[in-house]
């Protein structure tokens, strides 16, 4: 017993390491541009888009990650199985394919709210006086908006965002929670069989270099955003 | 760009009736050697899985190994997600009228296994120690319904809930539990691996069954799996396949039905 080669747990657990990867990459890429329209629809001069964003907000800061991806995964199935059962019809709503999708609008829906509120402190940070100065020299709303204060914006919440991706790669490992194979989980039925600690030394190195990566490259971005000095 | 999202969304929701693949989707947990687990080439093997493989094989059925998330696996079956759940299940407290549950085809004893050096030799000495069990297993449930007298003398009054067995043996042997409320075939096989460490106390606390789990309406792909199961005990692979894995031949149920 208890004989898996390093190079075979380390070989087992890069297979995990490519969902892991794709789960992280697929929540930024829809997740970033989705809090930027999420933050617009909180500042909305509209009242009930204000109060809905809000509550949506609120529910996803306020409940755990992973009951939320098991409402994504099981609600649709669980609810058309009450109404078929209420109203006597027969339909049943279910994921096909991969559960990669489900798992992915769980994630980009919860990391949208954060993001959201990460770029609202940004945009509330610029003085008023520039909306002031901006509305003097001819610039519509819109304009303030894009050329004034976005630029600035982005550069003033990189640290946070930064966090926030730091915690997105950690995070990863909840996806199993819909029983997706991931890095983690593959080293802890690795762990379990071998009855080795091994496993999670290599997830420990894995995520901490995954991270060391993910800060160089911000910290990058942020000296590309050196303007405005 | 919305819409192409809400039209990929409507594609991946679609709606389905029952599954009629011809795939087989086995659902189980990684972490149940000997009966499920990650085998040292990276693959997936165990008593349950290579039992499956060579049902399929009778029956001419693709088999598809789907690692499930123990805490929701009835939901992951009824959603369709698997066909049955076969991994060591206890099917004793699955309800027989939502689920098609197969004839057992093994006896499962609820054990206390513990540190050669801890001094416990029987149920009464584990007043005041601390007891660990892996979150809704059998054994978990027991000792909050049929066996809570005896979880009562534990220390803090209940059993130390971890999410799999891993961490109950971690714990164990770094001495942060006592000893653990386990499967008998999962303790023989600890025991096994570490030789004179652990030890099991001669008294169970319960005797339950193993059996696979199917969707209530799927009654003939249950008969299907039940017949070429007891094909495989008559031509002795259920036996074999038993002791290569180190399970207690004893335990096998279905050899004395054929005795009979």
């Amino acid at each position: 017993m208890a004989k898996m080669s390093l190079g075979t747990m380390i070989l087992k657990m890069s297979e995990g390491l490519g969902t892991t990867c794709g789960i992280f990459f697929l929540t930024l890429l829809f997740s970033l541009p989705l809090g930027l329209v999420v933050t617009l629809l909180r500042r909305s001069r509209l009242g009930v888009v204000r109060g809905i964003t809000k509550v949506y907000i609120s529910i996803m800061r306020g409940t755990p990650l992973m009951l939320q991806l098991m409402v994504v995964y099981y609600g649709p199935f669980y609810l058309s199985k009450w109404i078929s059962k209420t109203f006597d019809v027969t339909f049943r709503l279910r994921w096909s394919g991969d559960v990669l999708v489900p798992i992915i609008i769980g994630f980009v829906l919860n990391y949208a709210a954060y993001f959201a509120e990460i770029y609202r402190s940004g945009i509330e940070s610029i003085p008023a006086g520039q909306y002031e100065a901006a509305q003097v020299l001819g610039y519509s709303r819109p304009q303030t908006f894009l050329r004034i204060v976005l630029p600035q914006v982005v550069k003033r919440v990189l640290p946070s965002v930064t966090n926030e991706v730091i915690t997105l790669v950690k995070d990863t490992s909840l996806a199993f929670t819909l029983g997706c194979m991931e890095m983690f989980t593959l080293g802890k039925s690795i762990a379990n069989s071998q009855s080795k600690f091994t496993p999670f030394v290599i997830a420990g190195v894995f995520y901490y270099v995954f991270n060391a990566l993910v800060a160089f490259v911000m910290a990058r971005l942020e000296r590309r955003l050196n303007y405005y000095r | 760009m919305k819409k192409m999202l809400a039209m990929a969304l409507v594609l991946m929701l679609t709606l389905t009736a029952a599954a009629c693949a011809e795939t087989f989707k086995m659902g189980f947990d990684a972490e149940y050697p000997p009966y499920t687990y990650m085998g040292d080439d990276g693959e997936y093997t165990g008593f349950d899985i290579e039992m499956c493989k060579k049902v399929c094989e009778k029956l001419g059925w693709e088999l598809e190994l789907v690692p499930i998330n123990w805490d929701t696996k009835l939901m992951t079956l009824d959603m369709g997600e698997i066909d049955c759940i076969w991994s060591g299940l206890t099917i004793d407290v699955i309800d027989p009228e939502a689920y098609c549950l197969s004839t057992p085809y093994s006896d499962n004893s609820q054990m206390i296994l513990t540190r050669a050096d801890s001094g416990i030799t029987t149920l009464s000495d584990l007043a005041g120690k601390k007891v660990a069990v892996q979150l809704g297993t059998s054994a978990d449930l027991l000792l909050q319904g049929d066996q809570k007298a005896l979880a009562d003398t534990f220390d803090g009054g209940e059993a130390v809930k971890l999410p799999n067995y891993n961490d109950c043996f971690a714990q164990l042997e770094a001495g942060a539990v006592d000893a653990i409320a386990i499967d008998i075939g999962v303790a023989a096989n600890k025991i096994a691996v570490y030789g004179d460490e652990y030890v099991m106390l001669d008294e169970s606390i319960a005797s339950e069954k193993y059996g696979i789990c199917f969707r209530a309406e799927d009654t003939e792909m249950c008969k299907q799996v039940e017949d070429a199961y007891m094909e495989l005990v008559q031509d002795g692979t259920y036996q074999a396949l038993a002791e290569e894995f180190g399970l207690d031949v004893s335990a096998l149920c279905l050899l004395e039905t054929e005795g009979e």
